[in-house]
């Protein structure tokens, strides 16, 4: 089994993501980390909890940070709904909390494993960087870490220039981008046009007549409706669940290349944009593999699997 | 009853001077000793900070290892000139015999100020990388710390590792910038104070008449502190009186006339590391810090000596 851990603004699609990969057989979630972007963090730990127990699994889920390290929060209600899940109302969860912070849970769980747990990461950067800060070793511990966030050489969509889970705390992404670790990004545009699921798409998995199936879709009835109006998208995009599909079956990715990528911390305007140095004019060592295409058919088909 | 302190630092030379002031005042008791880099790599940090407890015979006394970097940007400027290659004036002393606890030092900060509520005085003599860290791990504690009593930052006076920034600050400004602009408690003793009050050739020869085994460390370490005072100042044997400073205040508060001014520190470009005191508080509502801008120098020399000859 390989072991993996997700760290999570859980909000609808980070739902799907989870689901994702709490179904996938040769994969053992060993815990859940929250973090501040979509929602407030309380709210994202009570979502990730009642998709936990949708599985019908028992997987720790930890509250980790309430803010980024240095800007204020942002959220993005309008994308997700009041409640993060497509104001569903969902009923409470029943498990409590797992006890301890989201960053000491991760920090403890690598050590105890080295070298053996993958980093998945749905939300703003805040807990990886400061389990980093806090303990350094962790980037030669984790053996990669997929990244949704970012946006390779290509537009935003919180801003024209940055993708909304880097751009809400950059500073945040900095560190993570240069600590060392092994990351693979895997940028908003991958979930874009074809990627999308589209209203055949839709039907289909709505024709598996599983609870999953009509949740995920549910869950994200917001998301549909704000993409279509503000990104002029044609469907429903799931940036998290094509990251997840990577992380799960790498060959989802079908090209991908290893560059210098920094993130911008100082201008106002292009705050959080990911600048991927890909003609190395900069001549610094690459930091990040950047996946830039994926199999379309390959990543429907392994959100299908976990749907069925 | 004693204060409780809680003394994160990067020693150091003058850190040296202020742990050992700290140490020999009954009115402080010191909950712990957490390190950062900044005057030297943390490597050598946390071994001087091991090696000082046990120098002042309190083994006891828990150290904690710390951040190796600042938050965000890479400052790779570490003041070897100043502190000597090992942090102490290239006293290269013999390997400690104790080792730091085995947590971080932001868990340590944390999980002391919890245990402890409205008891314990943080007194930051480097960086505030630890501390910043500390206050994202538990934002909570920004209302559990008595104060914070910071070595750091110039809002009356220049800088000093650039024409605007000083030292701690900009080894971090990040980190400073969040913790000055945290809801709690901050006094900031600066620039605007230390170097007013100056250690004198005389005074050191009359603290080395003392001859204890701190006095002979002082003597051996600061042949390089007063080289680069003299090479950078013209100062002719004397120093500035930075990090004791600190302790000063938590001691004798009296001595020293501060404003309340909200502080900003600039994180990025030339003037990174600034120290912006909001008189007229024209940018918002952050709480004040309570900034040192006069000190009674002779007062002050006159505690330091009294408490750096005790053994």
């Amino acid at each position: 089994m390989r072991k993996f851990w997700i760290d999570t603004d859980t909000a609808s699609d980070d739902a799907v993501a989870i689901l994702m990969a709490l179904r996938w057989p040769d994969v053992d979630v060993v815990g859940i980390s929250t973090v501040s972007g979509n929602v407030p963090v309380e709210m994202c730990a009570v979502n990730a909890r009642y998709t936990v127990e949708l599985c019908g699994k028992d997987t720790p889920v930890y509250l980790g940070a309430a803010k980024p390290l240095l800007r204020e929060a942002s959220y993005a209600y309008f994308f997700h709904g009041p409640d993060g899940m497509g104001g569903m109302n969902y009923p409470a969860p029943r498990r409590p909390l797992a006890e301890g912070h989201a960053v000491q849970a991760l920090i403890d769980a690598v050590r105890a494993h080295p070298g053996e747990i993958t980093l998945v990461t749905l939300g703003p950067l805040t807990n990886v960087a400061l389990a980093l800060a806090l303990a350094p070793d962790l980037a030669q511990k984790i053996p990669v870490c997929y990244v949704m966030g970012g946006a390779a050489a290509t537009l935003g969509n919180v801003t024209p220039a940055a993708e909304f889970n880097i751009w809400v705390d950059p500073e945040a992404a900095k560190m993570v981008f240069h600590s060392g670790l092994r990351l693979v990004m895997v940028g908003w545009e991958l979930c874009r046009g074809e990627a999308n699921l589209s209203e055949a798409d839709m039907a289909e998995v709505r024709g598996f007549g599983t609870v999953l199936a009509d949740f995920s879709l549910d869950c994200n009835r917001q998301a549909i409706e704000t993409n279509r109006t503000w990104l002029k998208d044609p469907a429903l995009p799931l940036p998290d669940p094509v990251t997840m599909a990577v992380a799960l079956d790498p060959s989802v990715s079908v090209r991908q290349s290893s560059h210098y990528v920094d993130v911008e911390i100082l201008s106002e305007v292009t705050r959080g944009m990911t600048v991927v140095d890909e003609r190395g004019v900069l001549n610094r060592a690459a930091n990040v593999e950047v996946c830039w295409e994926i199999d379309i058919p390959k990543w429907k088909e392994t959100l299908y699997r976990t749907l069925r | 009853m004693a204060k409780k302190v809680l003394i994160d630092t990067d020693p150091g030379i003058d850190d040296t001077m202020a742990i050992l002031t700290a140490f020999n005042s009954p009115e402080l008791e010191i909950v712990g000793l957490t390190t950062v880099f900044g005057n030297s790599v943390i490597e050598n940090c946390t071994a001087n900070a091991l090696r000082l407890v046990e120098l002042a015979r309190r083994p006891d006394v828990p150290v904690a290892s710390g951040a190796g970097r600042p938050m965000v940007v890479d400052a790779e400027l570490i003041a070897a000139p100043v502190h000597g290659e090992d942090g102490m004036g290239n006293t290269h002393l013999p390997a400690p015999q104790g080792q730091p606890v085995g947590m971080s030092a932001a868990e340590f900060i944390v999980k002391t100020v919890l245990e402890n509520p409205g008891e314990i005085t943080l007194a930051p003599l480097g960086p505030l990388t630890n501390i910043a860290l500390a206050l994202m791990l538990e934002p909570k504690i920004a209302g559990l710390v008595k104060e914070v009593v910071l070595m750091g930052g110039a809002a009356t006076v220049p800088g000093n590792i650039s024409p605007v920034a000083e030292a701690n600050i900009f080894h971090d400004a990040h980190a400073a910038e969040r913790v000055f602009g945290a809801d709690w408690p901050v006094v900031m003793v600066g620039l605007d104070v230390t170097t007013r009050v100056m250690m004198t050739p005389a005074f050191f020869d009359s603290i080395f008449k003392a001859d204890t085994p701190y006095t002979r460390l002082l003597q051996k370490m600061l042949p390089v502190y007063q080289g680069f005072h003299h090479d950078f100042y013209g100062m002719n044997g004397s120093v500035h009186t930075h990090d004791p400073s600190t302790i000063t205040y938590l001691l004798r508060p009296d001595f020293f006339q501060t404003e309340e001014w909200p502080v900003h520190v600039e994180t990025s470009g030339r003037c990174a590391g600034f120290t912006i005191a909001d008189r007229a508080r024209q940018w918002g509502d952050r709480r004040p810090a309570r900034v040192c801008v006069g000190v009674d120098a002779v007062a002050e020399l006159g505690l330091l000596h009294e408490r750096l000859t005790r053994y």
